[in-house]
């Protein structure tokens, strides 16, 4: 992985001031805490975690779609988050969005067609011709006929709706699509389509992705590599091999081990990492490592020491004290 | 069961208006009220150029009882021809109704979308400012509009719409509070689209189920308020109203109810009739009880 | 003779094209300390049964057109109201996919277990309080005397879904029905509350029923499973046996179209198994046809001429399909 990195994000902060009640000091919850990633061109980098752990936020930060406290996203050259005005109108174009929820990222009141359409009618200077010609091949290509153009978004299935949903984000032609858990709310079967839909457009348009997702199979499947995040940071980087057949952070770990599988029926999966309780109160959180207070390996220093990614080979980081070390072997992984 | 040929057929546009006209159909209280509301409607248009006498024109004995003389509703105590009276009324109950409501609907909707959408400092202004009208005694506040300024029409219906705005503005803060964090909302910010065109070519069109049933309901309302202000002899005394019908004859409500009741029916049909479409619309357009 | 039988069940929903038998004609048995799951898409048939089961069917809208439900030999669908009220919660209770929107807001979770007590087994006020807080324990939320007096908002979703249970197991049901009882949850979360449920009907012996969309989840926690298409069941066996070997072109499909984790992952990537189309509208339920016909690889015309029958196989395995057996 020696190509220019089409997006490049260092020390990305997203914080949310926290109201307190009357006048007293503002505080911060800081969803996303010094991210730092990279997606070659072409390519798809995964970001997994659970619910609060910032993922999201991060992608929606990348898409200025909400405000970055701190850090830079580069695309190519160019700086994102600086831009204003007719530049940020030109980085849109560049940057597209794939929402998660099919039934609620559709305008009900407009035709389908207007949907697709709208980027182009804010972003672009096309023609009318020129701009109902791409619906028109955007359709064909997300495998909708032309006539259902004049429907409207109730018409249609949820499946139909991501299709939809990812033409208007392929109008503009845009070189980054965020992918923000973009077929968590669809049924396994047309997750598939879906799924099988997004890579053949990646090949098709040399499309790059940001795959956003809590679904571990999903992510395995479709991301060359894959950020873990946990309560705002990344705690584990590396290529796909790597990461699952590999898994050097114990939450990565106890994270693979809880996805259910269907290789060995009837029994509970072997080697379970067990992590009892739930995440921490992020607007109070360990000095430390944030993980230390469910980890099974964590010593006392490490809710008082924050660990730092540390590389494990050229494409693998994890940001834990005792990366390469005896105590890992206590949580290690199946086989 | 029976039995429905499946049409693999690509199926006509179904617009969510289209669709919601159909529920209202389906409805048949709202139905009825409608066709009363629109009969209401052309008698207030048409109605003095089918029965042109002058309302105010004496024309018979004071007091005549209703069929008297071929006088169908009567005279009241100038001698007026009452069922005239009623007929020109409802041209202007009708008109402030609808202009007061106007009125306070486009005060509602700016201060809500402009609360709603901006957040922060915009929207602790403008609610502070709406909770203001709010606590303010509505009746005394009118009154004293429409006394400062003086009795004409138009500005009785600006002081009606000015002291019934609020209930738009929270309702119409609350839908944009809702809809601008949904994705679809989102997809048009990432599409580049300006401040101005997500309030109110993308929000506002889906706020609007609310406020059309709130507006319905404010058409009624301000009738009512109408025929109060009028009752107190804050009216235009160079026009006749439903409640200055009322407000002048109250003293005979003895021994001429039907003065005073035949008035008073002509505004409970006409509110009620709004009332029930209303509610109709509110059916129609809540998308809870609309099958996806 | 097994706990619940359920024999040719048909419920019926009245919409607006008609009415159309969500659940169509479906038999199957749980035996006591078993765990059985159905499987399928939105809209398949799955929560529809677990409300039959509840007596809890959308009044006016969903009815029992026909068929029996024998719990302990009991029909069900023949009990009147106020049986069924005692039924539910004493012997069969459930757990909801939405912890936050199925435990009352006003009330402490403490309070709504100890109510569940005093209405089923007339518990004093101390009793039950004192009862709640020990099943508060058993389903491992720390500190239960102290999160008895909580709040449902003040609660984790994981430790929600634990309360919920806590309340469903209070009267120490013979059936627990869990209706996608951990979609809304992480997955380091759904883990635990897998484990807290085998646990649990391991110390209890109640039958449990689950419903999921997610195969994993029924490999790893049930010993048989229904796989239900368009109101009807597909396919019925042992979980391992299906897994291995479906003979049902839907089975397969559900099984192939998801991107599951493997111990060993390599560098290839083949497409994802397609299932094309989309499940069929309600007003499509009934016919005599295959309901999957129009989405199936194997189709012939024998499978839109007439609905397939049961064909069974070794070790309990059933599948609906005019071609089990060459699958």
């Amino acid at each position: 992985m020696t190509d220019t990195p089409l997006l490049s994000v260092e020390n990305l902060s997203v914080r949310f001031e926290i109201k307190r009640g009357g006048w007293g000091k503002k505080s911060y919850l800081y969803a996303v805490d010094d991210v730092s990633f990279q997606v070659p061109k072409g390519q798809t980098l995964g970001i997994v975690g659970e619910s609060g752990s910032g993922k999201t936020t991060a992608a929606l930060a990348v898409a200025r779609l909400v405000p970055a406290h701190q850090g830079v996203a580069r695309l190519g050259e160019d700086d994102i988050l600086s831009k204003e005005g007719e530049d940020l109108r030109r980085m849109r174009r560049r940057v597209q969005f794939i929402f998660q929820d099919p039934y609620s990222s559709l305008n009900p009141r407009k035709r389908v067609a207007d949907i697709v359409r709208e980027p182009l009618d804010s972003l672009s200077d096309k023609s009318e011709a020129e701009k109902k010609k791409i619906v028109d091949d955007l359709f064909e290509a997300v495998g909708l006929r032309p006539e259902q153009q004049r429907l409207f978004p109730h018409q249609f299935s949820g499946g139909q709706r991501q299709r939809i949903g990812i033409a208007r984000a392929l109008a503009t032609q845009p070189e980054l699509i965020i992918c923000d858990e973009a077929v968590s709310a669809l049924d396994v079967a047309v997750q598939a389509q879906i799924l099988n839909l997004l890579r053949r457009l990646q090949a098709q348009f040399g499309l790059t992705y940001l795959f956003i997702s809590h679904d571990l199979g999903v992510v395995q499947h479709m991301c060359d590599s894959i950020a873990v995040m946990y309560m705002g940071k990344i705690v584990e980087q590396a290529d796909r091999l790597s990461l699952f057949n590999n898994p050097q952070h114990p939450y990565t770990r106890a994270l693979l081990s809880a996805v259910p599988r269907v290789d060995h029926p009837g029994q509970p999966s072997r080697n379970r990492v067990l992590i009892p309780g739930d995440p921490p109160d992020p607007n109070n959180l360990p000095p430390g490592c944030r993980f230390a207070s469910r980890c099974p390996i964590a010593k006392p220093d490490c809710s008082q020491r924050e660990p730092l990614p540390q590389s494990i080979g050229t494409t693998h980081s994890a940001a834990c004290h005792y990366v390469g070390t005896d105590a890992l072997d206590a949580i290690g992984m199946a086989d | 069961m029976t039995d429905i040929t499946p049409d693999k057929q690509t199926p006509r546009a179904e617009s969510p208006l289209r669709e919601a006209w159909g529920m209202f159909l389906r409805n048949h209280a709202a139905v009825a009220a409608l066709v009363v509301l629109v009969l209401i409607c052309f008698t207030a248009v048409l109605g003095p150029w089918l029965y042109p006498t002058d309302p105010f024109e004496m024309v018979w004995a004071p007091f005549s009882p209703p069929g008297d003389n071929g006088f169908l509703l009567g005279t009241d105590y100038l001698g007026r021809d009452l069922l005239a009276m009623i007929i020109n009324g409802a041209r202007v109950s009708l008109l402030i109704g609808l202009a007061a409501a106007l009125v306070s609907i486009f005060i509602g909707v700016t201060v809500g979308a402009l609360a709603g959408f901006y957040r922060g400092w915009v929207e602790e202004v403008l609610m502070r400012i709406t909770e203001f009208f709010q606590v303010l005694p509505t009746l005394l506040f009118s009154m004293v509009l429409v006394a400062l300024f003086g009795a004409s029409l138009p500005m009785i219906t600006f002081a009606i719409g000015v002291v019934s705005w609020t209930a738009v503005a929270r309702i119409t803060r609350a839908e944009f509070l809702r809809i601008r964090e949904l994705e679809f909302v989102m997809a048009s910010r990432a599409s580049g689209v300006p401040n101005a065109k997500l309030m109110f070519g993308v929000i506002l069109p889906n706020a609007l189920p609310p406020i059309i049933v709130q507006s319905a309901l404010m058409v009624g309302s301000a009738i009512l308020f109408e025929a109060g202000l009028s009752f107190l002899g804050l009216t235009d005394p160079n026009v006749v109203s439903w409640g200055q019908i009322i407000g002048s004859n109250r003293q005979y409500i003895l021994d001429a109810s039907y003065t005073v009741t035949l008035p008073g029916l002509a505004i409970f049909i006409t509110v009620l009739a709004i009332s029930l479409v209303g509610d109709g619309l509110n059916d129609a357009l809540n998308p809870k009880l609309r099958q996806r | 003779m097994a706990l619940l039988e359920v024999e040719n069940l048909r419920i019926e929903l009245s919409t607006r094209d008609g009415t159309a038998p969500v659940i169509d004609d479906l038999s199957f048995h749980l035996d006591a300390g078993e765990t059985l799951s159905f499987v399928g898409e939105s809209g398949c048939g799955k929560s529809m049964t677990a409300l039959a089961l509840m007596g809890l069917l959308p009044e006016r809208i969903g009815r029992i057109a026909s068929g029996a439900i024998r719990f302990d030999g009991e029909d069900l669908t023949k009990a009147s109201p106020a049986r069924l009220r005692e039924i539910r919660g004493n012997d069969i209770s459930m757990i909801f996919q939405e912890p936050m929107t199925s435990l009352n807001p006003v009330f402490t979770i403490g309070e709504q277990i100890a109510e569940v007590l005093r209405a089923h087994q007339g518990l004093s006020r101390q009793a039950a309080w004192d009862h709640a807080v020990e099943l508060i324990d058993a389903v491992r939320i720390p500190n239960p005397k102290g999160r008895a007096g909580d709040y449902p908002f003040q609660m984790s979703g994981g430790q929600r879904q634990r309360a919920m249970i806590a309340m469903a197991l209070a009267c120490k049901p013979k059936i627990l029905i869990a209706d996608e009882p951990t979609t809304a949850l992480d997955v380091t979360v759904q883990a635990q509350i897998f484990d807290l449920l085998r646990d649990l009907r391991a110390q209890t012996g109640t039958s449990i029923i689950l419903i999921t969309h997610d195969m994993g989840a029924v490999a790893e926690m049930a010993e048989r499973m229904i796989v239900m298409y368009a109101g009807r069941k597909a396919e019925l066996g042992p979980v391992a046996q299906i897994i291995n070997h479906a003979r049902h072109p839907y089975t397969q499909g559900l099984i192939s179209c998801v991107p599951h984790l493997h111990d060993v992952l390599t560098e290839d990537r083949p497409e994802l198994f397609e299932v094309p189309g989309i499940v069929p509208s309600l007003r499509d339920f009934g016919r005599d046809e295959c309901l999957f016909a129009s989405r199936c690889a194997h189709v012939t015309d024998q499978c839109r001429s007439a609905r397939p029958p049961e064909k069974s196989f070794e070790g309990g395995q059933i599948a609906d399909c005019w071609h089990a057996e060459a699958m």
